[in-house]
C-alpha cells in the first residue's frame, strides 16, 4: 500500500511524475503490485459503469430491457438522442437547467465577491454578527425548512419561477461562497491596495483593478460549486416548480422515468441521464486544477 | 447520504478549504486607513439579506406554521402544540425515522472504510495518482439524481447489468426485480450511496493525510511497525478530526436523504422505503397537512443540529 513515509524521499528527484516500477529501491515490489491491483479495480468498479451508462445512451429501449444478445447489444445509434430532441421536452429541460445554474453561478459569484470583499478587507462594525449569520446557516438543511420556504416563495410569487429557483439555490450556496471568497480577499496583502489607494484609486477601481485579478480562482470555485449544485439539486426543484415547462432536467428525467411524456423508453431515460451527466464530468474535469486553486487560495504571499 | 443536498457539499468544502491567513483577524478587516467602515458594511449587506430572506425568516415563520392546522390552500386556525403532541402517535413518522436510522446505520461505516481506502490508494504522489482521485471522486460530481435514473435501467429483472452480473457469477437466476422489493431496494440503494459518496470522504482524507509529516513515519518505520499499525497508531489519530467531520457530514446526509428513494422506489413498496424527508415532504405536498410536516421538520432541524454537536463533542472528548 503507498504510504505517506514515502514522500520526502522520493521527492527529491521529480515531484509530480514518480517512476515506482522503476525505483524498487524505496519501495517494495509488493507495494507496486498492490497499487497496480488497485488502480485496476478502480477503472473497474468506477469507470466502467460510466462508459457503461454511454454505451445505453446509444442503445435502443427494446435492446436495454431484453436481455443481452450479442448480435444487438454494439449496435450504437444516436436514435435515443434524436427521439428526446423531436420530443421536446428534455431540450426544454436543459435550456431551463441552463438558465438556473447559469444564473445561480453568476448571483452567487457576485454576492459572495462583494461580501467576501467586506469581510476580507474592511474592519467594520457588526461584521462579526453578520458573519456569524451567514456561517450559521450551514447548520440549517434547506430540506428541513422546505414547508415554509414553499410558502414565503408563493407569498412573493417566486413559486413556479426560474428566477425564485436562482434566489433559492444561490442562498444554499452562499456560506460556501462567502467563506472562499474571505479567505481570497484575506490572504492578499494590504500593501498593494494601499498603493492603489495613493495613486487615487476608489474601493470600485481598487477592487476591478488590483484585486480582482487576485481573487479570480476563488471565483471560480464559488461558481463551479454554485453551477453543479444547481445542475444537480433535485428536492427543492420538485417542491417550488410545478408547470413541467419549467421543469429542470433532473424533474423532467422523472417525468420520462414515470411514464408522464408518453411510454416509459429506457433509451431515452439513458440518453437524458447521459446529458445531465456530462457537463458534470466535463467541467469538473477541466476545472480541476482551478477549483484546487481556488480551494488553497492566496494569490500572492505576502 | 444525499447528493442533492447542496448544503452537505456546500460543509464539505468549506472544511476543506484552508483557514484565513494567520495576519487577519477571524473575522477579517485589513485595518487599511483608507477603507470606510460603511463601505464594507454596504458590500456584505446583499449576502446578509438573502440569508435572512431565504432561511432565518422562514425559520421563524416555520415555527410559528408547526402550530397551525395550516392546509396547503384555504383558511387555517392555531391549533397551538397539538401538532407536536401528535407526533407520539404518527406511527409513519416513526416508522420513516427508524427506516432512516437503518440506513444511517449501513452506509455510515462503509463510506468511511471505502473513502479511507481509496484515500491511501492515491495519497502518495504516484504515476496516475491524480487520475484516480478524479475517477474516485466523479460520481460525487455527477450527483445521485443522475445515478439514480441510471440505476433504474440497471436494475431491470433480465436486463438490467445488475441482474446480469450476478447471474454470471453465479449468485442469482438474474430475475430479481430490486425497486418494489423493501430489503432488496434497500440493499442496492445503499451499495449505490457507498458507490456514489464515498469519493467525497476521500478528498477530506487525502488533504489530512498529506499534511502529516514524513518524520513521524520514518521514525516509526525505524521502530519496526508494521503498516497496520503506523495507519492505526499514527494516521488515524492524527485524522480524528477530519474524521469526524466525514462521520458528521455523511450521517447528517443520511437523516436528509431523498433523491433516491424519490427515484428509484417513491418509498414503496407501502411506505417500506420511506425515510423521513420523504415522509415530511408527502405529508406537506401530497397530504397537503403543511402544519403538521412543519412541525416534523423542526423536529428534524433540531435532531440534525444535535448531531452535528453530538458527534463534534464525541469525537472531540479524546483531546
Amino acid at each position: 500500500m503507498t504510504q505517506v513515509v514515502d514522500r520526502p524521499t522520493r521527492r527529491g528527484a521529480t515531484p509530480s511524475r514518480q517512476v515506482p516500477v522503476g525505483r524498487p529501491r524505496q519501495e517494495s515490489r509488493v507495494k507496486v503490485v498492490l497499487y497496480l491491483l488497485a488502480a485496476v479495480l478502480s477503472v473497474l468498479v468506477f469507470v466502467v459503469p460510466l462508459v457503461w451508462a454511454l454505451m445505453r445512451s446509444l442503445q435502443p429501449n427494446a435492446t436495454i430491457t431484453s436481455a443481452p444478445d450479442l448480435s444487438t447489444f454494439f449496435k450504437l445509434t444516436f436514435d435515443n438522442f434524436r427521439g428526446i430532441a423531436d420530443q421536446g421536452h428534455i431540450p426544454r429541460a436543459v435550456l431551463n437547467s441552463l438558465i438556473v445554474s447559469g444564473g445561480t453561478a453568476v448571483l452567487t459569484t457576485l454576492l459572495a465577491t462583494s461580501a467576501g470583499y467586506g469581510f476580507g478587507r474592511f474592519t467594520f462594525r457588526g461584521s462579526g454578527i453578520t458573519f456569524g449569520l451567514i456561517i450559521v446557516t450551514l447548520m440549517i438543511p434547506f430540506q428541513a425548512i422546505l414547508t415554509p420556504l414553499f410558502m414565503q416563495l408563493n407569498a412573493m410569487h417566486l413559486t413556479d419561477s426560474l428566477l425564485g429557483l436562482v434566489l433559492f439555490y444561490s442562498t444554499v450556496n452562499l456560506p460556501f461562497g462567502v467563506f472562499v471568497m474571505r479567505t481570497a480577499f484575506s490572504s492578499i496583502p494590504t500593501e498593494l491596495e494601499d498603493a492603489a489607494s495613493i495613486d487615487g484609486a476608489g474601493t470600485m477601481r481598487t477592487f476591478t483593478h488590483v484585486l480582482r485579478p487576485l481573487v479570480v480562482p476563488g471565483m471560480a470555485t464559488t461558481a463551479l460549486y454554485a453551477f453543479l449544485a444547481a445542475w444537480t439539486e433535485f428536492l427543492g426543484a420538485l417542491t417550488f416548480l410545478t408547470r413541467q415547462d419549467l421543469y429542470t432536467l433532473p424533474l423532467s428525467l422523472v417525468n420520462l422515468q414515470q411514464g408522464a411524456y408518453g411510454q416509459v423508453n429506457y433509451g431515452y431515460l439513458a440518453a437524458g441521464s447521459v446529458i445531465a451527466m456530462v457537463p458534470c464530468v466535463i467541467l469538473f474535469v477541466a476545472l480541476q486544477r482551478f477549483y484546487v486553486a481556488g480551494l488553497s487560495a492566496g494569490a500572492v504571499k505576502g | 447520504m444525499t447528493l442533492s443536498g447542496t448544503e452537505v457539499r456546500t460543509r464539505a468544502a468549506a472544511e476543506t478549504t484552508p483557514p484565513a491567513s494567520p495576519r487577519r483577524g477571524l473575522l477579517g478587516g485589513t485595518g487599511s486607513l483608507t477603507h470606510r467602515p460603511g463601505t464594507g458594511l454596504a458590500l456584505v449587506l446583499p449576502a446578509v439579506a438573502f440569508v435572512v430572506t431565504f432561511v432565518f425568516v422562514p425559520l421563524i415563520f416555520a415555527v410559528y406554521i408547526s402550530m397551525t392546522n395550516w392546509p396547503l390552500i384555504g383558511s387555517y386556525k392555531f391549533v397551538g402544540f397539538a401538532n407536536y403532541a401528535s407526533i407520539a402517535q404518527d406511527t409513519a413518522f416513526w416508522k420513516s425515522v427508524l427506516y432512516t436510522l437503518l440506513y444511517t446505520g449501513i452506509v455510515t461505516l462503509p463510506i468511511l472504510v471505502v473513502g479511507y481506502l481509496m484515500a491511501v490508494v492515491v495519497r502518495a504522489n504516484r504515476r496516475g495518482s491524480t487520475l484516480l482521485r478524479t475517477i474516485f471522486f466523479l460520481p460525487y460530481v455527477i450527483g445521485l439524481s443522475t445515478l439514480s435514473f441510471l440505476t433504474v435501467l440497471e436494475a431491470q429483472p433480465n436486463s438490467g447489468a445488475i441482474n446480469l452480473l450476478l447471474k454470471a457469477l453465479g449468485f442469482t437466476d438474474g430475475t430479481t426485480a430490486w425497486l418494489v422489493n423493501g430489503p432488496l431496494a434497500t440493499g442496492l440503494i445503499c451499495a449505490l450511496v457507498i458507490w456514489g459518496v464515498s469519493g467525497l470522504t476521500m478528498v477530506l482524507l487525502v488533504s489530512g493525510m498529506q499534511a502529516i509529516a514524513g518524520e513521524i513515519y520514518e521514525s516509526a518505520e525505524m521502530d519496526g511497525a508494521s503498516w497496520w499499525s503506523r495507519e492505526l497508531h499514527i494516521t488515524i489519530p492524527m485524522l480524528r478530526r477530519t474524521i469526524a467531520m466525514s462521520l458528521i457530514l455523511s450521517v447528517i446526509g443520511s437523516f436528509l436523504a431523498f433523491t433516491q428513494f424519490f427515484v428509484l422506489t417513491q418509498g414503496g413498496p407501502g411506505t417500506d422505503t420511506t425515510p423521513i424527508v420523504l415522509y415530511i415532504y408527502q405529508r406537506a405536498f401530497v397530504q397537503l397537512q403543511v402544519g403538521a410536516a412543519t412541525a416534523l421538520s423542526i423536529v428534524l432541524v433540531i435532531v440534525v443540529a444535535l448531531i452535528s454537536a453530538g458527534q463534534f463533542w464525541l469525537l472531540r472528548e479524546k483531546d
